[in-house]
């Protein structure tokens, strides 16, 4: 499977999702409300994608591992442990966008 | 009306648009921004302005492209020649538009809009409030463009409490994309 220009029919479907560690990829995924294994991969990975997915880990909201990992993560998940991601609220951008220009 | 500025990329594309979703009919005409190497972004871009319409109806917006600044891990040196070069041709397209904002989240292109901006400012030709919005991707860090703009922008928004630790002149609302 090639590129598409969207995903988004096949993330519906998904009951679990493998994916790098793509801001896109990863946010995605998680407003879907679908449980998530980001693979890393740092000799290749930029560094500011190991940033989110690390934070996602340590938060609770993604598995993490690296190629070699993988199959035992996939053996041993327990995907239950992984806590929702709460939505993005760019009405507070809004907001504080209305105050500076004098908006309000 | 305020018209407004937004300059961006590529996968900050998606950040962005999410950003201006909640912004009000006053926000406009909108005016974006982008490197003339990104052909996703324009689509992105027509399909947010084309569903706005359908709610709004005098939605207005133009699209603009620039020579990229700067090309991922491209060396320092050549990287300040093309950003001089892109500020060639932001500098026109600035002074035509003349924003009353300035919207931007990261990728190189939003620097030399940026940078012309303030040369209008100085110049006493027309003063635009520049927010810097840094991508949710950066937790720990900021980009080579929120290092810069962080000095020169009016409001810098992180989207991560490290940061607004580390930087503390920005300005920290938690997540908003």
């Amino acid at each position: 499977f090639r590129f598409k220009d969207s995903l988004a029919e096949d993330l519906r479907k998904a009951d679990l999702v493998i994916s790098h560690a793509g801001a896109g990829s990863c946010l995605e995924t998680l407003e879907e409300g679908k449980p998530l294994i980001v693979v890393t991969n740092e000799k290749l990975m930029n560094n500011h994608q190991l940033e989110l997915a690390k934070q996602l880990h340590r938060d609770g909201h993604v598995l993490c591992c690296n190629c070699s990992t993988l199959v035992e993560t996939l053996r041993s998940m327990d995907l239950s442990t992984l806590k929702p991601f709460p939505p993005g609220q760019p009405e507070k951008f809004a907001l504080f966008l209305d105050k500076v220009v004098g908006f309000q | 009306l305020t018209a407004v500025y937004f300059a961006f990329t590529g996968g900050h594309t998606t950040e962005i648009l999410r950003l201006l979703s909640c912004l009000s009919e006053s926000y406009s005409p909108r005016h974006y921004i982008f490197a003339d190497s990104d052909k996703m972004s324009e689509a992105k871009i027509r399909s947010f302005e084309q569903k706005r319409s359908e709610t709004f109806s005098n939605s207005q917006f133009t699209l603009d492209r620039i020579p990229r600044s700067r090309e991922v891990r491209q060396s320092w040196t050549s990287s300040v020649v093309t950003t001089l070069y892109s500020i060639l041709y932001s500098l026109p397209l600035t002074y035509k538009l003349k924003p009353d904002l300035i919207l931007c989240n990261g990728p190189g292109t939003c620097v030399p809009v940026c940078i012309s901006a303030l040369l209008l400012g100085l110049l006493g030709i027309k003063r635009a409030i520049i927010v810097y919005v840094e991508s949710i991707c950066r937790v720990e860090t900021l980009s080579l463009s929120g290092k810069i703009l962080y000095h020169f922008s009016d409001y810098f928004i992180v989207q991560w409490p490290d940061l607004k630790e580390k930087y503390p002149k920005s300005v920290y609302l938690g997540r908003i994309v």
